[in-house]
């Protein structure tokens, strides 16, 4: 039979297209799965909705006596119906083996004609839902830009690709037009393997996008590379060269998460990097129409963790109220009671409840204490001292982060990096000269040499948000007019030292201190520290709750620069 | 060893036991909440008022009760300010308070003006939504929103543009006049979008209520024409989704107010415009639809 005719498009792959079970690929993409979702998988494969996408090879003719003798000497010989390979793999869940059993079964038996696009799809997704923190997710905000008015404004050469704040619109998602326009802008030499799935439990429709170097949409798509060297040893396929990118859309929430890209065989780093970037370019191509144009901004959040993504970023209250304010967020149906205005309680906020029993329990405990006088003679005042500040630690700790960031909530950010960018703290008899500025200046300088992925970002971040704070720039300028009266009028002591700070602004040392927080969950970390009495938790700046909402900035007067924890 | 739990329908002594605590612990609490709100409702009393300051200004002391009278009078006053403050809240919808940021390094000295949205839905007051409003340039009193409970799908930002403007970047400042903040205008409009959003998604609710969809039980006649399932078709709560049992699936565009924008319904062979008519019947609001449902 000759082979069928195959010519570039730029349709898409479809889902039904079947890759070979020999691929290192694909045997990779199976293996490391675990027993149970493997056989969960080829169960939801057998499913009957599922037949035109993943249908297993079966014996055409069950009375057939010769089809016995063309599989006699198989290892697993196919199945008469589908409720036999289904009976088949549900017997296989009851009873204990290894992993490599069901692998080879599937591989090598029942879909030994090939894995469809669309199981490779679902054995991805399934590794995904196994292993959630194997992706990074970015997290983007969809804003709307401005339209032109009238066709001669955009002949006048004027840019309109302004964010247009002004927009009441709420970008909506609609995931097939969606998927239409992006595959239109794709280019013809990419094919690309679209799959919608919703995770359980999370409020996110994650699109799978799966790319390969071809200009194909038939087998030869995934097959071996073209009769030419099929007789060569080593064969290239294009499957091994694909990458995956996920794409994650949060419900009711104007942002989009965006994984790295992985790859099944060996790429650069460079070339994710663009694919990326090309994802990140299409996308608000995709989700616009006509006279209604959307882009994306990067807003500084970058986890592994999609649960600690969607509660900064998703359909909730909680997205600019972390941290401390928390308190104003709560979701729970008990706070929906108490905070009815009709409920003739008196509140008992977090805070008072507790110093209240604080201090019932302090009564207690004496009380106690005077009971059992062989205890009273152990505790001497510094033991006492040491509870009371223990208890205040852990106020200190509720008030600054709320009932959020619990090192069990689930919700850990495993990175944080700040730029800090405030003047070296320097006491007012310090006099500075001319010197110093010098190396303020060197010390800026510094960085631009060696310049890594994070640095750039933050250097960015520092950047771009220089023009979100007119404000101090007008600080800046207006510091020559500022008489010293003026300074005099100022009350409060904070307020003095700032303006101060600001005087000294042109001449103060700024050492370039990034600092870089790792750890599973980084936020309930400081929390912990906190509730210790390692970090005074009064003194703590706000950025360290993780109230902010970002995982990457710049730090100028002890806190993150553009208002990030706003959400606007 | 244990002997092991027979299989009968007869729980255990240990657990009949958990089952009788858990039990009591209940109605202590539900009994420790009525005690709680009878003390609420005692304290508020104005004859309570009277004894309390009748016995701290009258000139005979009772030494025992002098600690005990302050206390409640203190209480007494905690009780009453509470409660003003709810009457405030139930009554005027938009209520404010002071907020002192718990961060050192807060602008404006930690001052964070709170305000409080108090919205109904369902014939309840559903938690209410905050605002938090802070002074960051400290020359100026121009207002910027600190931290907010709004949700995603309410257009807070633009809302902020339109009406809490700030001053913007350098290269904007040729195209737009000096523009001033209007907070009463910005808490307006936005308590106006939140009431509105609510509504709309009740009229969702009221909707799929008129269809017989929301409760639990399975309908007894299985028509053809029945619809399976209604809900908002995006975050805003302006599109609702509709499902018929044969497979017709309908989408309705309503605008901010609730008003029937236009309806789409997609048969087996396209477009289906006899149901469009039938399910609308003229109606220009979503809730003349219901109507005409709940009339079905």
């Amino acid at each position: 039979m000759a082979p069928p005719l195959s010519l570039p498009t730029t349709a898409r792959l479809p889902s039904f297209l079947r890759v070979n079970p020999s691929n290192p690929s694909v045997i990779k993409v199976l293996s490391r799965l675990s027993r149970p979702s493997l056989l969960s998988l080829a169960l939801d494969w057998l499913d009957p909705s599922n037949q035109s996408l993943c249908p297993p090879i079966l014996r055409e003719n069950p009375s057939d006596e010769e089809d016995e003798d063309d599989f006699e000497s198989d290892l697993y010989p196919p199945a008469h119906s589908l409720g036999e390979l289904r009976e088949v793999y549900a017997s296989m869940q009851t009873r204990k083996g290894s992993k490599r059993e069901v692998v080879d079964r599937i591989l090598e038996g029942d879909w030994r004609e090939g894995l469809s696009l669309y199981q490779v799809a679902m054995a991805d997704l399934q590794y995904l839902y196994d292993h959630p923190g194997t992706l990074k997710w970015a997290c983007y905000k969809i804003h709307r830009l401005q339209t032109p008015g009238h066709e001669d404004d955009v002949d006048a050469g004027r840019s309109y690709d302004k964010i247009d704040k002004l927009s009441m619109h709420v970008p909506r998602f609609h995931p097939s037009t969606f998927l239409r326009n992006l595959q239109a802008e794709v280019l013809p030499d990419v094919k690309a393997h679209y799959n919608f799935d919703r995770p359980k439990g999370l409020p996110l429709l994650l699109l799978r996008i799966f790319v390969l170097d071809s200009p194909y949409n038939t087998d030869l798509a995934v097959s071996a590379a073209s009769g030419s060297s099929s007789s060569a040893a080593r064969v290239v396929t294009s499957f091994d060269t694909s990458r995956t990118i996920y794409v994650a859309f949060p419900d009711a929430s104007p942002h989009i998460f965006v994984s790295k890209s992985q790859n099944a065989g060996p790429t650069t780093n460079a070339e994710t990097r663009s694919l990326r970037a090309l994802v990140v370019e299409g996308i608000p191509k995709a989700l616009s129409r006509p006279r209604e144009r959307y882009t994306l901004k990067s807003v500084n959040l970058q986890t592994k963790n999609l649960d600690a993504m969607l509660s900064l970023r998703g359909s909730g209250r909680g997205n600019a109220a972390s941290g401390g304010w928390s308190v104003y967020a709560g979701d729970k149906t008990a706070d929906a009671r108490t905070d009815s205005p009709l409920n003739s309680l008196l509140p008992t906020p977090p805070l008072s409840d507790d110093t209240a029993e604080e201090d019932d329990k302090r009564v207690a405990y004496i009380g106690s204490q005077e009971a059992t006088t062989t205890r009273k003679r152990t505790l001497d005042p510094g033991v006492l001292e040491e509870e009371k500040r223990h208890k205040r630690a852990k106020l200190v700790a509720q008030a600054r982060f709320g009932d959020n960031m619990r090192i069990d909530d689930g919700k850990g950010i495993e990175r944080v990096d700040v730029l800090i960018e405030d003047p070296f703290p320097i006491y007012a008899t310090d006099v500075e000269d001319e010197d110093d500025g010098q190396d303020a200046k060197e010390a800026r300088r510094g960085p631009k040499g060696r310049r890594n992925g994070v640095d750039a970002s933050l250097l960015e971040a520092a950047e771009d948000d220089e023009d979100e704070n007119p404000e101090q720039h007008r600080q800046g300028r207006d510091q020559g007019t500022n008489g010293p009266g003026d300074k005099r009028a100022r009350t409060t002591g904070r307020q003095a030292r700032q303006e101060e700070d600001r005087d000294r602004e042109k001449w103060a040392w700024r050492p370039n201190v990034r600092l870089s927080l790792h750890g599973s969950h980084v936020f309930a970390g400081i929390r912990q520290l906190v509730e210790a009495g390692f970090i005074d938790g009064e003194r703590m700046p706000g950025w360290m709750t993780g109230e902010e909402g970002v995982t990457m900035g710049a730090i100028r007067n002890g806190r993150i620069k553009g208002f990030r924890g706003s959400g606007l | 060893m244990a002997a092991r739990p027979s299989p009968s329908p007869e729980l255990s002594v240990g657990d009949r036991l958990h089952d009788e605590i858990a039990k009591l612990r209940a109605q202590v609490d539900s009994l420790k909440n009525d005690v709680r709100l009878q003390t609420a409702t005692l304290m508020t009393a104005d004859s309570t008022r009277q004894i309390l300051q009748s016995q701290t200004t009258g000139a005979r002391p009772l030494e025992t009760s002098d600690a005990t009278k302050l206390k409640l009078l203190a209480r007494f006053r905690e009780q009453s300010a509470h409660k003003q403050r709810c009457l405030y809240r139930a009554c005027a919808s938009l209520t404010t308070f002071k907020v002192n940021d718990p961060d050192p390094n807060a602008v404006d000295g930690g001052n964070v003006l709170g305000l409080r949205f108090e919205l109904m839905s369902k014939a309840k007051f559903v938690r209410p939504y905050y605002v938090m409003l802070n002074r960051p340039y400290p020359d100026r009193r121009l207002l910027r929103v600190h931290r907010h409970t709004v949700p995603q799908c309410i257009p807070l930002s633009g809302l902020v543009a339109r009406h809490l403007p700030l001053p913007t970047a350098k290269d904007d400042d040729d195209d737009d006049a000096p523009k001033k903040q209007d907070l009463s205008r910005f808490v307006r409009a936005l308590r106006r979008e939140l009431v509105r959003y609510h509504n709309r998604a009740a009229v969702i609710g009221d909707m799929k209520k008129a269809a017989g969809l929301s409760s639990k039980k399975i309908p007894d006649h299985e028509s053809e024409t029945e619809i399976t399932d209604i809900s908002a078709a995006d975050a805003e709560a302006k599109q609702i989704s509709l499902q018929w049992r044969d497979g017709r699936s309908g989408r309705l565009v309503m605008n901010d107010d609730g008003e029937v924008v236009k309806m789409v319904v997609q048969g087996v062979n396209g477009q289906d415009h006899e149901t469009v008519r039938q399910f609308l019947g003229g109606a220009a609001r979503v809730e003349e639809v219901t109507m005409s449902l709940e009339n079905h």
